[in-house]
């Protein structure tokens, strides 16, 4: 809805980059952290510790990068205004999108998802912009993403068939009788 | 764009207490945007409050480090009502559900409205009861089946929260969709910015007892027209909407807020019975 053309064609400069890339790792980092949260306290242990590495590993790359930012002066962007063609930044899985139920397999295929989009999103920077110092840093942001997507692809390799079944539930919701 | 650093993060309206909500559910969603619409505004969390009354979205105000007021069901809007008086340099907010809003406290939403007092309140609508497991609520749709209690639906056309808002005097009034939280943030930022009463309605889905809400994120839409001043015009596009219409202010009005001037006092028992004791 809050629609923009494509996700990050817009971006020309190393401060937009570099604002771009804060605002995108530090919301897959919280985000992750909502959702390791959210399974624990549903005691879904499996599931949240998945969110949990993900928020981690999200978090190493934020210190890293607010390192970088350090010496930049970054421009200010409202929420609405960042260049994502989606809601919210490409690299956060919308909380809509989880349920209590949700096996390891499909919290795996979710994160890679959007590990995934984070990629394409600096890809379409490297891509698009003129600037030598955007592409390059734009490609090596890419590439952080898809050592990201290998891990994913490991632990997915790792699953076994009790990580594909739907969590079940011993005490199921029931409307009140 | 302004090259200037914000002095809050939307984690700073954050408490460390962590939400109970089901997996999925709607006003996760609510609190994100409502604390990046805070962080925008560069709000210092102790110029804030948050009341409400009971129900899940109602814990809202716990998950927040700005002041917070967990009150009574369906009296969170006389609550605020009176903070804002007593204290009009807070920003005060207003958070709760379909039922606690609209069926218990329905009397206190229309003089809400009526009064103006410049407060925002967000309406986390999905259209149940569902902290007490799964009831019919006042925007519950007639044929809803899901409950034992009404096992063939209520058969009572749903309150229409946003029209009687309009009707009642409500100086601001939106619609949004807790799939877009991004919209939604910046719709509060229009509403706490806006001087009256605003009301925002969040279609928030309860993923547990109403879980083919879950395809409202499919369903909504972007409103095509902008806001109105009209109120009756306004109403009358309500009306005839599916109630999907979304991501738009559809009124704002000019009425001024109201903000009583009160007798400078020196605070004392012996002045207060003066003036009141019989």
């Amino acid at each position: 809805m809050s629609g923009k053309p494509q996700d990050g064609g817009a971006i020309r400069t190393l401060p937009e980059l570099l604002a771009h890339a804060l605002a995108m790792e530090n919301e897959a980092a919280e985000r992750y952290g909502e959702l390791a949260d959210q399974m624990e306290t549903h005691h879904k242990t499996a599931v949240a510790a998945i969110f949990r590495r993900l928020e981690k590993a999200e978090k190493a790359h934020l210190g890293e990068l607010d390192e970088m930012c350090r010496k930049v002066q970054l421009p200010h962007y409202a929420p609405w205004d960042f260049k994502w063609s989606g809601s919210e930044s490409p690299e956060a899985i919308a909380i809509g999108r989880v349920n209590y139920q949700l096996s390891v397999r499909e919290a795996i295929l979710l994160a890679f998802e959007h590990e995934r989009k984070a990629a394409d999103f600096y890809a379409e920077i490297a891509n698009t912009a003129e600037a030598a110092d955007v592409k390059e840093l734009a490609r090596q942001f890419a590439d952080e993403e898809h050592e990201h997507m290998g891990w994913l692809e490991t632990y997915l390799a790792e699953c076994g068939p009790d990580d594909s079944r739907v969590l079940e539930d011993p005490d199921p919701p029931l409307g009140q009788e | 764009m302004e090259a200037v650093t914000r002095k809050y993060k939307a984690k700073d309206y954050k408490s460390e207490l962590k939400p109970i909500w089901c997996p999925g559910c709607g006003d996760y969603t609510v609190l994100n945007a409502l604390t990046r619409a805070l962080a925008e505004l560069g709000l210092a969390p102790e110029q804030v409050a948050v009341v409400s009354g009971i129900g899940c979205s109602s814990r809202i105000p716990a998950y927040t480090s700005v002041y917070g007021f967990h009150g009574v069901h369906g009296r969170a809007l006389p609550v605020a009502t009176g903070l804002k008086l007593a204290r009009p340099d807070l920003t005060v907010l207003v958070t709760g559900g379909d039922g606690d809003g609209f069926s218990i406290g329905g009397n206190h939403f229309l003089h809400a409205c009526r009064r103006n007092v410049d407060l925002t309140y967000i309406v986390m609508d999905n259209q149940v009861y569902g902290m007490t497991k799964g009831q019919a609520s006042p925007t519950t749709a007639p044929d809803w089946e899901g409950s034992k209690l009404t096992p063939e639906g209520t058969g009572i056309n749903p309150f229409q929260p946003l029209v009687v808002g309009l009707a009642s005097g409500a100086n601001f009034v939106a619609r949004v969709s807790s799939s877009d939280p991004v919209n939604m943030a910046q719709i509060i930022v229009e509403a706490i910015r806006h001087p009256g009463f605003s009301l925002v309605q969040v279609l928030s889905p309860c993923v547990t007892f109403r879980p083919e809400q879950a395809e409202w994120r499919d369903i909504v839409r972007t409103a095509v027209v902008d806001y109105t001043d009209d109120a009756a015009r306004a109403a009358r596009r309500l009306m005839t909407d599916d109630g999907f219409n979304v991501g738009k202010v559809l009124y704002k009005g000019e009425r001024p807020p109201f903000r009583p001037e009160f007798e400078k006092t020196n605070g004392s028992i012996a002045e207060l019975e003066a003036r009141f004791l019989l």
